[in-house]
């Protein structure tokens, strides 16, 4: 019997493939491509590794404390905490030690109690994982898209050569450019909606007067009620643009501005305001906002989406298929043969991908199916 | 002190370290956020008892506290210092004294190829729901050592090298507790016997 290291034992305690499958980078993503491409009989084995490595995760996972035991543990971790101060400084202080940094921190508070959405949040990121991996969508279009989540976060890097769709789960799209990082919270349930980037991308929110949509990148918060923007964060400590297409938009520097936990909670949009068309950069080494003269504009230019207006005007549908897949980087599979030529009218201008969907099936008597970044368009007539 | 900047940022475990020595209830706060449920998760582990590992986990936390002052400057890595220290926390509780585990003293050479025979008994075309079943009955029936180490490796995300660390074993006695415990996913009889009995009833019907 030949010993034969790739074998599905072998790959499971491989320390460089486990690290492929817990935490994907640029370096073991490449050597194991290469590796499936020059050993195709090895994909089976390879599959299943990933599957036992992940399933031992997923169960050996399973056993974190309830929010109810969280919350024990924390308080009696606190009363520590407060405790010990109390014997330190004794008397002198009191209400004064409410330590005014915590502020910012409070914010934070609301992750903890989100924290039994753990496991969902790992399971949800395994199967998209699986789709990814077994719908072959990936390859179809080239992409390696490196995804991984904690605790109830999920992280989302465009590590391909082409922008990529992000649908954030209250409906509202990002498409984030290539090297852009985007994290969110796995569930809508908080009190707001937030998003962390790195790199440059084009948010189209759904509007939710009740709960803002804030997007933090280095020093800098954008907050929004519903509206289509552009944000390019570079680098920390590089000037962060941010440009509005349609809504209004509101920034705030979260250093030395002692009310920026107040502009991030409040209902109202507070800030620097920025309108529709204009553009504003800031510079997080002086702390100052520079509104552009340069207006934004939208045409109907084909490819980045920021400057693309979605005006239909008797366009056919085919036209307008291709207009979004190019805009959103996806594929969209529909019956052209009888849907190609229908003429289209709409003005979408700011909607989330998901809503233009909706407008474009609405007025074509079909449905819609979303997963990864295919679309299917089944007419109702035919279901 | 953590700036709103680094704070965004998810700032890092060494930079929320530093912060807790310079008595930074903030980073405290957000370190205590950011590991004590896996500490649970690992610690339920190594002992049945929710009430002592509830309390292992806060007095983990408690004596970093305490001690913020004598925390050593750099520590390689936060995660591997918590679970350490909590493991030794829960042995004291439940009376667990380190036991010389008798996997060190296996002769240090790879295991024998014909394991590898096994292989081909590792199911490969299983549904997902079925290799996620049968990987839950196998890891609810491993020794408590091996669901150890394969918590550690698998879900935690530690090295080999810091798994031993944190058990106190060394590199190798990991490795084949980690081959031991993966081998034992190689169908079992019981399986066996299933799958013959309804091979049975469709031949019959």
């Amino acid at each position: 019997m030949k010993h034969d290291p790739y074998s599905l034992t072998e790959l499971i305690r491989n320390d460089d493939f486990v690290a492929w499958v817990r935490k994907p980078d640029e370096r073991n993503e490449m050597r194991w491509r290469q590796f499936l491409q020059n050993n195709p009989r090895k994909k089976q084995t390879v599959e299943s590794a990933r599957r036992y490595i992940i399933f031992m995760g997923e169960d050996t996972g399973k056993s974190q404390p309830t929010s109810e035991q969280s919350d024990k543990m924390w308080k009696a971790v606190e009363r520590h905490l407060r405790g010990e101060e109390e014997v330190k400084d004794d008397e002198i202080v009191e209400e004064e030690t409410e330590p005014e940094p915590r502020k910012i921190l409070s914010g934070w508070r609301w992750a903890r109690i989100a924290a039994s959405t753990v496991l969902f949040a790992g399971m949800a990121s395994f199967s998209y994982w699986y789709y990814v991996n077994h719908a072959g969508q990936a390859n179809r279009f080239g992409l390696t898209v490196i995804e991984r989540s904690w605790e109830n976060r999920v992280e989302k890097n465009n590590a391909t050569a082409r922008p990529m769709m992000v649908l954030l789960p209250d409906g509202s799209s990002v498409v984030l450019q290539p090297g852009g990082i985007l994290s969110y919270e796995h569930h809508g349930n908080a009190k707001t909606r937030e998003v962390r980037l790195q790199g440059k991308a084009f948010f189209e929110i759904v509007k939710d007067e009740s709960k803002p949509f804030l997007v933090y990148t280095f020093g800098l918060a954008t907050k929004v009620l519903g509206t289509s923007f552009l944000i390019d964060a570079p680098k920390e400590g590089k000037e962060i643009n941010v440009a509005v297409t349609t809504g209004k938009v509101s920034v705030f520097a979260l250093e030395g501005n002692d009310n920026a936990h107040d502009q991030v909670n409040s209902k109202e949009l507070k800030g620097f305001i920025v309108n529709p068309s204009e553009k504003i950069a800031f510079s997080p080494e002086s702390g100052t906002f520079k509104k552009s003269l340069e207006k934004v504009t939208v045409t109907e230019s084909e490819g980045d989406i920021s400057k693309q207006a979605f005006v239909f005007d008797e366009t056919p549908v085919s036209k307008v298929f291709e207009t979004l897949e190019k805009a959103y980087s996806v594929k969209i599979m529909y019956d052209r043969d009888r849907l190609g030529d229908f003429p289209l009218n709409a003005t979408l201008t700011g909607q989330p991908f998901k809503g233009k969907l909706e407008v474009i099936c609405s007025a074509l008597d079909a449905a819609f199916e979303i997963s990864g970044n295919r679309i299917t368009i089944v007419l109702m007539s035919d279901q | 002190m953590i700036t709103s900047d680094t704070f965004i940022l998810e700032p890092t475990d060494q930079q929320l370290w530093t912060g807790i020595r310079n008595g930074d209830e903030q980073a405290y706060t957000l370190i205590f956020e950011r590991y004590h449920r896996t500490l649970y998760n690992y610690g339920s582990k190594l002992s049945g008892n929710s009430a002592i590992v509830e309390d292992a986990v806060q007095e983990v936390f408690i004596d970093v506290w305490r001690l913020r002052a004598k925390l050593t400057e750099n520590v390689t890595s936060v995660k591997f210092y918590l679970y350490r220290a909590l493991r030794r926390r829960i042995h004291v509780a439940s009376d667990k004294f380190p036991v010389t585990e008798e996997l060190t003293m296996l002769p240090d050479q790879e295991m024998p190829y014909t394991y590898a025979n096994s292989e081909t008994m590792l199911i490969q075309h299983e549904s997902n729901s079925m290799i996620s079943r049968r990987i839950q009955e196998v890891l609810s029936q491993l020794p408590e050592r091996q669901i150890e180490v394969i918590t550690l490796r698998y879900f935690d995300d530690f090295s080999i090298e810091e798994i031993a660390g944190i058990m106190g074993i060394n590199e190798k006695s990991v490795r084949n507790l980690i081959y031991k415990a993966i081998t034992s996913f190689r169908q079992t009889p019981q399986h066996f016997l299933v799958s013959v009995l309804i091979l049975c009833l469709l031949i019959i019907f």
